[in-house]
Formats: structure tokens, C-alpha cells, sequence
């Protein structure tokens, strides 16, 4: 590996940002040109903090395109998520299933439901090609403190750039609080050691990724009501605003037509969601749209 | 003109950026949808049409939107269209501005924009707290209201933005709800359609800090709550009280807010008085 372009994610309190240090500190050390430039702070918006990492013989631009990341390490399973769009197709991606709720998901304050997304490693691997899953909070538990899950972290990229093993520990050395070296050297050395054979983690799965979930018109919804429910967050506006209640709230906190024939066609419902999750279609329009698929095969934009 | 009841404002989302970042119930996406069936209805091509944004929840809005648009600094949205405008007069320029962004760090900004008469439509998402930084109190929060730096209430009264604006020179002024979308998208094409400054005070809500901090409910709470305390402007003024989201409180009983078109005026616009000296000046040839 000449060169080479990390990102590693996670919320405020993770060490995202020292974890990146200590790798452009290795790379530096082993004579690569290095850039590196991180976001964080927005914690009211859920805590993301992003790092970008690019070493090689000469680095221009400090930040990784869309689908070009070569290493992706998320430190927290949302932003596993979030940020899986940046991984280029068949590029290893690391994961720690620590879950870490933030407040924009909780739907419900009084039983704080969540909208928070469900641990679902079989889709993912789907579309990862290589995927390494582990529990860094478990390891650096072990190790002596939670707190070095970062560097357990550490330990399951050390195998997959091309720094030696002696220099890893000489920059985890030197950046981690003194008191805590030990601490992480274990977790270090645990993360190390984690056993991803070639046969879990190599699935032939598609590799096209689909930032939001939008397909396009779900066909199976009743003719007049289209329900996006990727984009429903549960506000319960449609549900009340419905003078007929057509409309009630599912299991997973999602708008669902309860009563499609009760439908009046008024389009309150449509009006006032505030994340464009319902539309209502009338029949003319209906049969407009099927008359320009049958013409055109897809819908143009513009 | 589009004439078609429903509007197909899809087309102008930006699909790969959805799901938005507001909070669930949050006004401003309800705001948003309305905008973008304004500009549907006035058929304006999408090459055509800037938005400009400063910082903020409401100035997020244009991060969805396929249009050409711009993500300005806290309450400067107003200057970077002002530069726009003057710079390309033949775009159609709105500027989504917060409470926060737009009367207190931009506050400046907005009565120069007011005074100088640009054709630029601004949208003034009144949600009466700073939403993104953590529900601080703003110069819209009313008083006695609950915030996050005035635990034990405001004490300061807060800004009427319509008033303001019409007094610092604004040609065109409105309110619109976010409770009551048709007609908050009939203000919009009215703003747009306006030649010179339009002003238009959108009243939101923020569940996730001033519904929760003076437990007045969640989204469809706080949007039932707002119809209850304004008039439009036409109607006999009642009674009636306003403030975002506000339940009823004593404190507030008295003040009534009226919604709809308040002031209209026709005066000279700035960009095209600049352009017809520039026109006028290169006729007379280098001097
Ligand atoms: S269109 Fe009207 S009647 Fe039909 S679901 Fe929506 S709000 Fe209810
Ligand atoms: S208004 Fe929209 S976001 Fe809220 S519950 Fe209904 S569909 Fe979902
Ligand atoms: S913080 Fe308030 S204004 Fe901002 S998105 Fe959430 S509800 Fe809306």
C-alpha cells in the first residue's frame, strides 16, 4: 500500500480524533506525507466527529471523496451507517457494535422509543465486501478501561496498513495519558489479535449502496396514498391531522394506512408532514404517470 | 403558472440528501414543502431560482433543495444574496434565515436589506429559540417563556419582526404558519412575485427545545396551538394570543398576532437602479 485514505467515524467521547493522531503520526513517522482533517462538535445534532486520514508520497487534498475511502472504522454502529456510502465497493470497513442514541432518534420522550437503527450485520455484510465486526468496548473492558476501546480499534486496522508493528506502539506510547499506556498496549494487543478468516468476512454481496433507502414509489401501498416510510420519523402530525384516520402509527414507530378506503383525497396529511413522507396522488395523475412510464420507461427530473 | 392542485415539488428535493436532519415534528420541513410548491405553482426553471442560507436549523433547508444555493455564515445569508442578486439580477433569490440568525447576529443585515429595497425574497423561520446550538434564549423567545439560558424564564421582551421590518423600509410584509400551509405557499408566490424586499415571518415549531422546555407537546401539539393564537389579518382580530407554539399562559394572553399579508408598497428596487447607472455610466464611455 502506497497510499492510502482512512476515515474513521464516531460520536463526541469515542477518541475518534486521538485514534486518527496516532495513525498520522505512524505514517509520518514511516516517512509518508500525511493530511488529515476532522469535524466534530455539532453534538446537538447527535455527536458525529469524522476524521479523514490520507497518507502516501504526496497527499493534495486532505479530504476523501465519496466511494473512495479505503479504510472505513466506525467506532459507533450508527455511523457505521451514515458514513458506509464513502467506502469504496469491496474496501474493508471495521465496526464496533457500541450503540450510542442520539437525541434526534428519540421519538417518544415519555418511554424513549427510539428510531435508533436496529443491528442488522447480515445486510451489511451484504454490502461490505470486507467487514469486521468486534466489540471494542467488551476488549478494552477487559484490557482495564473502556476508555481504550480506540486503541482496540487501532489493533483490528494495525493488520490492514502496511506500518510496522514497533512503531504502532511507539505512537500509541506517545500519545495516550501516561498513566493509561499499559491499558492500551492490552487493548491494543487484543484488537491485534482478533482472529476475521478470510471466509466470515469475504461476501460476494452487491456492492451499489443506497444512502437513504429511496426506491422510488412503493408499488404495494394503497393507488392514492404513497408512504415513504425511510423518511417517516413518527412525528404523529399526519395521524392527527387525518379528520378521517386513515392514518395510524406501526410497531416501528412508522405512518401506516390503517383505513385507505376512508380517504377523502384532502391532503392535510400531505401538507403538513414535515419530511415529505406522504403523497397523495389523485387519478388523473395516476393515470398521467403510468402513460409517461410506458413512454419513457423512467421519470425525468428537471 | 401551475395550476394543479397537487403540487409536484418532489422534482426539486435533492433525494440522495433525504431523509432531512430536523427533528421529527420539527415546522421547518413543513415550511420547506410549502416553498418549494410556491416556486412549482410560479413554474420558475431550477436554474433560475437561489437559495441562500445562513446557520442554523431552518437555513438547513437548503442543503435539500436542487436548486442553485448557497450555505452562508450565522446571519450573513442576507449580504450573499444582496451580492447575488446585484450580480445576476435576472435569478429569482430567496434567503432562508432563523430567528436567531436572522433578528440577532443578522440583525443588521436584515433592515439593510429591507432599507436598501432588493429584490430578494427572505423567509424568516420563527421557531422563538436557537434550535441547532441547543434552545438558547433568542430575541424572538417571548417573555416569562422558558429556554435554555433563561431557566427561571425571559425577562426581555421579544421582537415583532413584521413591525420591524416594515418600519426599516421592507415593501412587502407577511406572516405565514406553519399550521396552515396553503396558505403560507399563496405568501411565498405573493413574496415572489413582489418586486423589492419581501419580508415574510414564518411561524414554526421546535418541539425538541421550546415545546419540551415549556412543555407544551410534541409537533402536532405545538401546530394546533399555533392556530389558536392568531387571526388572519382579514378577519375581525379577536382575542386572540400568539407565540410559537404557546399554550395558554397568562402571561402572554394579551398579545395578538395577525397573519397574512400586513404591508405592501411599490418603491424603487435596488438592483435595477444599479443597473441602469452601470448601463448609463458605460454609455457616457471612460472618462
Ligand atoms: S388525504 Fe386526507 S383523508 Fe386521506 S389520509 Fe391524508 S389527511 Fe386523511
Ligand atoms: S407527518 Fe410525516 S413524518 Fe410525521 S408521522 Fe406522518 S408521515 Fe411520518
Ligand atoms: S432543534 Fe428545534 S428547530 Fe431544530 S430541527 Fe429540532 S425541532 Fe427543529
Amino acid at each position: 500500500m502506497e497510499q492510502g485514505s482512512i476515515l474513521l467515524v464516531g460520536v463526541g467521547g469515542q477518541g475518534v480524533v486521538l485514534a486518527s493522531a496516532i495513525v498520522a503520526d505512524i505514517a509520518l513517522r514511516c516517512g509518508f506525507d500525511v493530511k488529515q482533517s476532522e469535524v466534530h462538535g455539532m453534538s446537538q445534532r447527535g455527536g458525529v466527529v469524522t476524521s479523514h486520514l490520507r497518507f502516501g508520497g504526496q497527499v493534495h487534498s486532505p479530504l476523501i471523496e465519496r466511494g473512495q475511502v479505503d479504510v472505513l472504522v466506525a467506532f459507533e454502529w450508527n455511523e457505521a451507517l451514515r458514513w458506509l456510502p464513502q467506502l469504496r465497493p469491496g474496501a474493508p470497513m471495521i465496526v464496533n457494535l457500541q450503540r450510542q442514541v442520539p437525541p434526534g432518534a428519540c421519538r417518544d420522550r415519555k418511554s424513549w422509543r427510539s428510531g435508533y437503527p436496529a443491528v442488522a450485520l447480515d445486510a451489511l455484510a451484504r454490502q461490505v465486501g470486507d467487514l469486521r465486526v468486534c466489540d471494542a468496548l467488551a476488549i478494552a473492558g477487559q484490557a482495564g478501561s473502556p476508555k481504550a476501546a480506540n486503541s482496540a480499534l487501532l489493533g483490528v486496522l494495525a493488520p490492514l496498513l502496511p506500518f510496522p508493528e514497533s512503531v504502532w506502539l511507539d505512537a500509541l506510547r506517545s500519545h495516550v495519558p501516561p498513566a493509561t499506556v499499559t491499558i492500551n498496549e492490552r487493548a491494543f494487543a487484543a484488537g491485534r489479535s482478533l482472529p476475521f478468516p478470510e471466509e466470515t468476512r469475504r461476501h460476494a454481496g452487491a456492492t451499489r449502496f443506497s444512502a437513504n433507502g429511496f426506491h422510488g414509489r412503493d408499488e404495494s401501498a394503497p393507488p392514492r396514498l404513497e408512504v415513504i416510510a425511510v423518511w417517516c420519523k413518527g412525528c404523529d402530525i399526519c395521524v392527527r391531522a387525518c379528520p378521517t384516520h386513515v392514518l395510524a402509527l406501526n410497531a416501528a414507530d412508522k405512518v401506516a394506512v390503517v383505513r385507505p378506503d376512508a380517504c377523502t383525497g384532502c391532503r392535510l396529511c400531505e401538507l403538513l408532514c414535515p419530511d415529505f413522507a406522504i403523497v397523495v396522488h389523485d387519478a388523473e395523475e395516476r393515470a398521467a404517470d403510468l402513460t409517461a412510464a410506458n413512454h419513457s420507461g423512467s421519470e425525468a427530473r428537471g | 403558472m401551475n395550476t394543479a392542485a397537487r403540487a409536484d415539488y418532489r422534482r426539486y428535493l435533492r433525494l440522495d440528501m433525504m431523509p432531512h436532519i430536523l427533528c421529527p415534528g420539527c415546522g421547518h420541513g413543513i415550511v420547506l414543502q410549502a416553498m418549494l410548491r410556491a416556486i412549482w405553482r410560479l413554474g420558475l426553471p431550477q436554474d433560475q431560482v437561489a437559495v441562500v442560507g445562513g446557520i442554523g436549523c431552518s437555513s438547513r433547508m437548503v442543503g435539500y433543495v436542487d436548486f442553485c444555493t448557497l450555505h452562508t455564515t450565522h446571519g450573513r445569508a442576507l449580504p450573499f444574496a444582496t451580492g447575488l442578486k446585484l450580480a445576476r439580477p435576472e435569478l429569482t433569490v430567496l434567503a432562508i434565515v432563523g430567528d436567531g440568525d436572522g433578528l440577532a447576529i443578522g440583525g443588521n443585515h436584515l433592515i439593510h436589506a429591507a432599507r436598501r429595497n432588493i429584490d430578494v425574497t427572505c423567509l424568516l423561520l420563527n421557531n422563538a429559540i436557537y434550535g441547532m446550538t441547543g434552545g438558547q434564549v433568542a430575541p424572538t423567545t417571548p417573555t416569562e417563556m422558558v429556554s435554555a439560558t433563561t431557566p427561571g424564564g425571559a425577562l426581555e421582551p421579544s421582537f415583532d419582526s413584521c413591525k420591524l421590518l416594515e418600519a426599516a423600509g421592507a415593501s412587502f410584509v407577511a406572516r405565514g404558519l406553519s399550521s396552515a400551509p396553503i396558505d403560507l405557499e399563496a405568501l411565498i408566490v405573493q413574496g415572489i412575485q413582489h418586486q423589492g424586499f419581501s419580508f415574510l415571518e414564518v411561524l414554526s415549531d421546535c418541539p425538541t427545545y421550546y415545546g419540551r422546555y415549556n412543555r407544551l407537546g410534541e409537533g402536532p401539539e405545538m401546530l394546533q396551538a399555533q392556530r389558536r393564537h392568531v387571526d388572519w389579518v382579514a378577519a375581525p382580530l379577536a382575542d386572540k394570543a400568539f407565540v410559537p407554539g404557546f399554550a395558554d399562559t397568562a402571561a402572554v394572553a394579551d398579545v395578538a398576532l395577525q397573519y397574512g399579508v400586513l404591508h405592501r408598497e411599490t418603491r424603487p428596487e435596488l438592483s435595477e437602479q444599479v443597473h441602469r447607472l452601470i448601463a448609463a455610466s458605460v454609455g457616457e464611455g471612460p472618462t
